[in-house]
């Protein structure tokens, strides 16, 4: 992977960088160039001391950063991955031996993480598709997308049809069907028998077939004079 | 959403002191020595097979006991080198050597098995002997190394876990093959299969969990 041979340059123990934070405690971790001996940080770290570990990851943050940004675009991708490592490296600071250098220690730890999230975005690009927003549907009208000309059409020809049928078939439909109620609710509010509403709505469906059909197929024709 | 600085808070205040790991070569001489000790106790309790002598002046089985040996040490140092994120990745080709001898003295045992094989009567008894060979060796040498290498489940989790495995799965297979006069080779391929995939399970599991503690 080109990110691996892009990390060489990095090899060795000169990985320290200045450090933004005047830490009182890293203050005589410092090497002799002025930077943060990370190392020696780390050891400290492992035995407990919590102003050497703050000093430490907070030196190593934008160090990480840069790191990540040459592997993703996203912000919140680089941000993530410089998370994932300083929690890899809290996880594992036990396994660091002060004899070695930090920076191939880190620099590992860091590809690692680099790597796993480049795999697992590869991944979710094959399986995933983004939604659009048009395949965003709500039921509440006003939440979804205005509608398109044509299903618009469709629906005024819809409604047209339904306030041509007959009274009793008429209010079936609205009960059932518009206003989503069930038989029991129906024949409640309609004073109707459930039998009845059956009946109707199952004439109403066949006779709104029927319109539609008539339409679709003579747009110019008025429902009202088929047969 | 937790910011990086907020991240770097929370991990400083669980900074507690943590006890170094020892140098891989420390490391892996430990887990040998367990090794040693399980080997000696099976010895101890089951005997050696009984025509080891024997056995012992064929070049032949003299030759693949050994590269079992020294596949199985050489595996242990490089499975606990590998797992130091810093340790180059090629100490995993350390093996290779004697992996290579030890295969190609089981394939020879093979294909000299294969030209005199004979219809006999299943031992049925010494299977379950052998098996329980298997299962005395391999499960506290793999428990041992999983408890030792758990902290390369963040690293290289599938190389460290199948060089493990090897580890393992060589000192098995010299154990067996100083305490049965069975053949047992596809078995040792089934369970040695089968130890790699229960350690990479385990690495799974424990990998996330570690991660959600720290989280």
């Amino acid at each position: 992977m080109a990110f691996m041979s892009a990390g060489r340059p990095y090899r060795g123990a000169r990985l320290t960088l200045v450090a933004p934070s005047g830490s009182e405690a890293a203050a005589d971790a410092r090497r002799p160039d002025g930077n943060l001996d990370w190392s020696r940080l780390m050891a400290r770290a492992q035995d407990g001391d919590r102003q050497a570990y703050r000093a430490l990851l907070e030196d190593m943050a934008p160090y990480l950063r840069a790191l990540a940004a040459r592997a993703f675009k996203e912000q919140s991708d680089v941000e993530d991955t410089v998370q994932d490592v300083l929690l890899s490296v809290h996880a594992i600071r036990h396994a660091y031996d002060p004899g070695r250098p930090f920076g191939p220690w880190l620099l590992a730890i860091a590809n690692r993480r680099i790597i796993d999230r480049l795999r697992r975005q590869a991944r979710a690009k094959i399986r995933e598709v983004a939604l659009a927003a048009e395949h965003e549907t709500f039921s509440d009208a006003h939440a979804s997308l205005p509608p398109s000309e044509e299903s618009s059409a469709s629906r005024a020809a819809l409604h047209q049809a339904i306030e041509n049928l007959p009274p009793d078939q008429r209010q079936a439909i609205r009960l059932l069907k518009l206003d989503e109620m069930s038989l029991k609710e129906a024949a409640a509010t309609s004073g109707r028998s459930v039998a009845a509403l059956k009946v109707a709505t199952h004439r109403a469906i066949a006779n709104l077939r029927k319109l539609l059909r008539v339409r679709n197929e003579t747009p110019d024709r008025n429902p009202d004079e088929t047969p | 959403m937790t910011t990086t600085p907020q991240l770097i808070d929370a991990l400083v205040e669980r900074a507690t002191p943590v006890a170094r790991l020892r140098a891989p070569l420390v490391r892996a001489g430990r887990w040998l020595c367990w090794a040693a000790v399980v080997l000696a106790l099976l010895v101890a309790v089951h005997g050696v097979r009984t025509d080891l002598t024997a056995q012992l002046r064929q070049p032949e089985f003299l030759l693949s006991l050994a590269a079992a040996l020294a596949t199985g040490i050489l595996a242990a140092i490089a499975a606990f080198m590998i797992s130091i994120p810093d340790r180059s990745p090629w100490w995993s080709l350390l093996p290779a050597p004697a992996l290579a001898l030890w295969l190609s003295t089981i394939g020879y045992g093979c294909l000299t098995d294969w030209v005199s094989v004979d219809p006999g009567p299943v031992r049925w008894g010494e299977t379950l002997d052998c098996f329980a060979t298997l299962l005395l060796t391999s499960v506290p040498l793999s428990l041992a190394m999983l408890v030792m290498l758990r902290h390369a489940v963040l690293l290289r989790t599938r190389a460290v876990t199948a060089i493990g495995a090897l580890a393992v799965a060589a000192l098995t297979s010299f154990a067996l093959a100083l305490d049965h006069d069975l053949d047992a080779t596809v078995m040792i391929l089934i369970w040695n299969l089968g130890t790699a995939a229960l350690i990479t399970a385990a690495g799974g599991l424990i990998g996330g969990a570690m991660l959600r503690r720290v989280a």
